[in-house]
């Protein structure tokens, strides 16, 4: 790659990482100031049920090395989390980091696969309406598109796990049980459960469909089609590859979110189970450190859509 | 930053037919469905309120377990208690209802306020607000919750609370491109010169006449959220405890029947859901392609 085909790209890179080191200070701050109003404090759950002196109590905050102002707190937090100590679970004792990206590889697989199974769903379907015009097969698609897009996840995973475990024998009957190639094979139930279930299969064919017909009414199209050029090769850039990138930062808040529920169905051992765990224990830490890879996880897949952009489209980066 | 606007204006034709006689047949077919369910959640909520039930949804009958839709006295069937399933699902509006509609309120209340300030005042109001959106943007929905569930009590209002709140951004974008598509046409422009109240021109020229078909769409699309999340976190246990019935807690205690072979404990209520979004989804789909002009050839 040329030099002048880098430098718009640095230019956003750094432009977007700032923003994104900037919101990120922002999150932190929004989930310590939740955590701050909250009646009690981490240690209160640990404590439940004991009469302890308020003498004791102080000597345990002390012992765990709490401060007493809210900023001396905040900073003990975040530093502790630049340096890479998200602090420990309450319930289990173990750093929440290293648990955090141990079950967050599982939730990331999860995740990525479903959003290509969604693509995979959704771009023929909605690439199809836009060049061909509405037929009869793309507009029952788009009923039924509407139709799954408002069904509960947990109920099509009883589905699909009765049909295709306890009917047909096909899969292991849970993540654990089963070794070598069948584990595996356990993996692509529930993301294909997530990938049709997670409610925006509609929405991602509308918006790849509006975009995709908007592009194919361009001159520089018509004119690709006048003189016999690939029609789909001149589009592809600004007809498909920018609306994809796009619909996979807005849509990875909705998948990581639907990722709790269909872990849950599963049994899966990923980051959203992990999070309903840590909200039914009330284990501060945990939760915290999650809200906060998660976030990570939703910035970075918008610079990721940045930095395409600006790739397709380098005049961008001198907005 | 992802500048947050998107077109919100560019109402095709100006002409003088009533939108119905303008509106494409399928959005009509959208709407009247979306409207029958909006009809029937309603009816079905005041039928709950006042306790106007076919039977006590508490009520256990062992002798009648897990009867199937159009036994006699029981239209949809009974659950694995004997419980009447019409009954349950009537009550189980009251579990989002209400909530739901607190959900709604503050996302169009804050959305309104936070779109007009970023729209019409522009400037450092525009880049605190687009970085509060995009603050807010950062957090799956579900993950921010169960954050809120964990620092307060499961409560259902705290929770829609926040699902208020998370639906503030696109409300807000909406308003704000609404807005600023307003200005491109120098009709705020004319407003001032003809020396108009500010108030005025916000509330009744921009608020009034042209934001209010898509705060109706997000109220309706809001309202699909609200049941989502609401049946998500029921599901969860997070939401209305057994045996006060809520769609989400329904699925959840049919499905150890489900596994056996014996659907409709979790089916009837999951079928619920499934209608009733899809009713919300339609009717936001399909005033928005009617009353904002966007249907796609």
């Amino acid at each position: 790659m040329k030099l002048t085909a880098i430098r718009p790209v640095g230019i956003v890179l750094v432009r977007e990482l700032s923003l994104t080191m900037l919101l990120l200070l922002g999150v932190s701050a929004l989930v310590f100031l939740i955590l701050y109003l909250s009646p009690g404090d981490p240690f209160s759950v640990l404590l439940e049920g004991q009469s302890l002196s308020e003498e004791a109590r102080s000597g345990i905050r002390q012992a765990m090395g709490i401060e007493r102002s809210w900023y001396g707190q905040y900073f003990h937090w975040v530093s502790g989390m630049v340096r890479g100590d998200f602090g420990a679970s309450v319930r289990t004792g173990l750093p929440v980091l290293s648990e955090v990206l141990r079950t967050g590889i599982n939730t990331l697989i999860l995740t990525l696969g479903s959003l290509l199974v969604t693509l995979l769903i959704a771009a023929p379907i909605a690439i199809r309406s836009a060049m061909r015009g509405m037929s009869k097969a793309t507009w029952s698609f788009t009923i039924l598109s509407y139709v799954i897009s408002a069904l509960p996840v947990f109920w099509l995973g009883y589905i699909v796990i009765y049909f295709f475990t306890h009917k047909l024998g096909l899969f292991p009957l849970a993540f654990g049980f089963a070794t070598g190639a069948k584990k595996w094979l356990y993996l692509l139930l529930p993301i294909f459960v997530l990938g049709i279930g997670n409610g925006t299969i509609s929405e991602v064919i509308r918006t790849l469909r509006e975009e995709m017909g908007r592009v194919m009414e361009e001159d520089y199209i018509r004119t690709a089609r006048a003189k016999g050029a690939s029609v789909w090769k001149h589009a592809f850039k600004e007809g498909f590859l920018i609306p994809v990138t796009e619909i996979i930062a807005a849509k990875i808040p909705f998948i990581l979110g639907g990722a709790v529920i269909v872990e849950q169905v599963f049994n899966w051992p990923g980051m959203g189970r992990m999070a309903w765990q840590a909200a039914q224990d009330r284990d501060y830490p945990v939760i915290m450190g999650i809200a906060i890879v998660a976030a990570v996880l939703v910035r970075l897949g918008s610079l990721f859509q940045s930095v395409v952009y600006v790739m397709v489209n380098p005049r961008a980066s001198k907005e | 930053m992802k500048s947050y606007s998107q077109q919100s204006g560019e109402i095709g034709e100006f002409s003088d037919l009533p939108f119905w006689k303008k509106a494409n047949s399928v959005d009509l077919a959208y709407v009247t469905y979306g409207l029958l369910v909006v009809t029937l959640v309603i009816a079905s909520y005041l039928l709950g309120a006042f306790k106007l039930l076919p039977h006590d949804p508490q009520d256990i009958d062992l002798e009648l377990m897990m009867a199937p839709p159009l036994t006699p006295k029981h239209v949809l069937g009974t659950d694995f208690m004997g419980r009447d399933m019409l009954s349950r699902l009537v009550v189980g509006i009251q579990a989002y209802f209400l909530p739901g509609l607190l959900a709604i309120f503050i996302a169009l209340f804050l959305g309104t306020i936070l779109g007009v300030l970023a729209g019409y005042r522009g400037g450092k109001f525009d880049t605190v607000i687009t970085y509060l959106t995009n603050l807010i943007d950062s957090f799956p929905r579900l993950v921010l919750i169960l954050l809120v569930i964990a620092a307060f009590k499961p409560d259902i209002y705290v929770i829609m609370l926040v699902v208020g709140i998370t639906n503030v951004p696109a409300v807000a974008s909406l308003v704000k491109g609404k807005i600023l598509f307003l200005k491109q046409k120098n009709f705020i422009e004319a407003d001032i010169a003809l020396g108009l109240p500010t108030g005025t021109i916000i509330l009744k020229h921009i608020l009034w006449h042209n934001c209010r078909s898509i705060l109706i769409i997000q109220a309706t699309l809001g309202m699909a959220e609200a049941i989502l999340m609401e049946t998500s976190l029921s599901y969860l246990g997070f939401g209305v405890q057994e045996p006060t019935p809520s769609w989400g807690n329904m699925v959840l205690a049919g499905s150890n029947y489900f596994m056996k072979g014996q659907f409709w404990p979790s089916t009837a209520p999951a079928l619920a859901i499934l209608f009733t979004i899809l009713g919300f989804h339609l009717l936001g789909d399909g005033l928005n392609n009617i009353l904002e002009g966007k249907r796609d050839k």
